[in-house]
């Protein structure tokens, strides 16, 4: 299967630099999954999750506030405002991480609803990785 | 012998001074760590954020999507009214990394003068700022203490301004002037033209013939406006924290060479104090010698 490349950056540095087999985003109109060999669109996003699919089949959740997206045939380049990705090696690490992605989501996202739909997400994306 | 007493003074108070700008360098190249890692991290998002901005443009100046006619995008060659918005340090002490700014800024001023445009000026930064009301050119408004401490927010509000008028069509262009940092011992002078968002050098084949995928006019409108304002936005914080580690950098620099200018300045008045010493010695020898003579 084809892979794509993709980029999610923030202010504070990078967050994903690598090869991805699929990314789910969260767009302003709806959730997208973008592929390998997607036709070129730029778009904005809004708080939620973003689906990783890396190589070895694991999906990675990252939580994000605002950003855009830009896509191309070969590579997907992510901007967003804050990210909060959910891994660690650990049990404790990864309910850091989560603690930190529900208070950014807390922050930025303005209904209870959306709140409750990311950090539903975001729940069993750890749960996966324990 | 009052000779020999000045020159001891002197060296006193050099190494005093090479005391100080040794200590103050050290505190700069502190500070220079932290702003610079800050800039780094924030260097490549603002890359990334240009480039996708620079290829909408590109994308719409080669007509790739109709229907866009959002201000932000379109040229305009005779502005009547531009913004300059500047970025200095708020203290001095680092060489002629203020001046450069300054400078620049002068330059931008005198083009637009000849064209006859008027321009409004915004500082940021105190030493630019009292340049200014000093050589009294007048500044539009002047933001203080937000060049040695940036914050998103009051960043975000300065710009404010400044973006609005753009979009009302109050004023036709926006550069922001201020010196980067490129690495520990240079900085780099950026005149950047913010608004409108420059479609230069891009080019259209390229944009041909990849695909694209249509969505409609109405949304994009929406996406635009809110892509470019933290395109601006981001701009204008990055220009801050990057400046803030060029002038860390530059103070260090100036101090470091500061420091060794009072080291070579005690070195000489050393060799001088000795001089002098020993011709006080020899002229008592003299003085002894020919007493001595004198009386056999």
């Amino acid at each position: 299967m084809d892979t794509l490349k993709l980029e999610i950056l923030t202010p504070n540095g990078e967050i994903f630099n690598g090869e991805a087999l699929s990314v789910v985003l969260p767009g302003e109109e709806g959730e997208f999954g973008v592929l390998a060999g997607h036709a070129s669109l730029t778009t904005l996003l809004t708080s939620g999750v973003v689906d990783v699919e890396k190589k070895d089949k694991s999906v990675e959740a990252i939580v994000i506030s605002w950003g855009v997206v830009q896509v191309d045939e070969e590579k997907v380049i992510i901007l967003v405002e804050g990210a909060a990705p959910i891994r660690g090696n650990n049990e404790a690490e990864i309910a850091q991480a989560l603690d930190d992605a529900k208070k950014l989501i807390k922050d930025v996202a303005d209904s209870s609803a959306a709140i409750a739909v990311v950090s539903s997400k975001i729940e069993s994306a750890a749960q996966r990785l324990l | 012998m009052a000779n020999l007493k000045d020159i001891q003074r002197q060296i006193k108070s050099v190494s005093n001074t090479q005391k100080t700008t040794g200590a103050m360098k050290l505190v700069s190249t502190a500070k220079l760590r932290r702003a610079e890692e800050l800039a780094k991290r924030s260097r490549l998002y603002a890359q990334k954020m240009n480039q996708v901005i620079a290829e909408i443009a590109g994308r719409i100046e080669c007509n790739k999507i109709g229907g866009i006619e959002n201000c932000c995008f379109q040229k305009n060659d005779n502005p009547t009214m531009v913004d300059i918005i500047f970025v200095t340090a708020d203290k001095g002490l680092c060489g002629g990394f203020n001046i450069q700014t300054i400078k620049a800024v002068n330059k931008l001023l005198k083009e637009y003068k000849e064209q006859n445009v008027k321009v409004r000026l915004r500082g940021i930064g105190k030493k630019g700022v009292e340049f200014f009301k000093y050589n009294e050119v007048e500044l539009f408004d002047a933001v203080i203490d937000l060049s040695s401490k940036p914050d998103k927010a009051r960043s975000d509000e300065f710009i404010k301004t400044s973006v609005e008028d753009f979009k009302e069509g109050r004023t036709e262009a926006l550069h922001i002037v201020y010196n980067g940092y490129k690495n520990m011992i240079t900085q780099e002078l950026h005149v950047n033209k913010i608004l409108p968002i420059d479609t230069d050098g891009f080019d259209c084949d390229d944009v041909q013939h990849s695909s694209m995928l249509d969505v409609e006019a109405e949304n994009e409108e929406k996406m635009l406006d809110a892509l470019v304002t933290r395109y601006v936005d981001y701009n204008m914080y990055y220009a801050l924290i990057d400046s803030l580690a060029a002038e860390h950098s530059a103070r260090m620099q100036a101090m470091d060479t500061a420091t060794n200018n009072a080291k070579d300045m005690v070195k000489s008045l050393k060799v001088k104090f000795n001089k002098a010493r020993q011709a006080a010695i020899t002229t008592e020898l003299i003085e002894i010698i020919s007493g001595v003579e004198s009386m056999k």
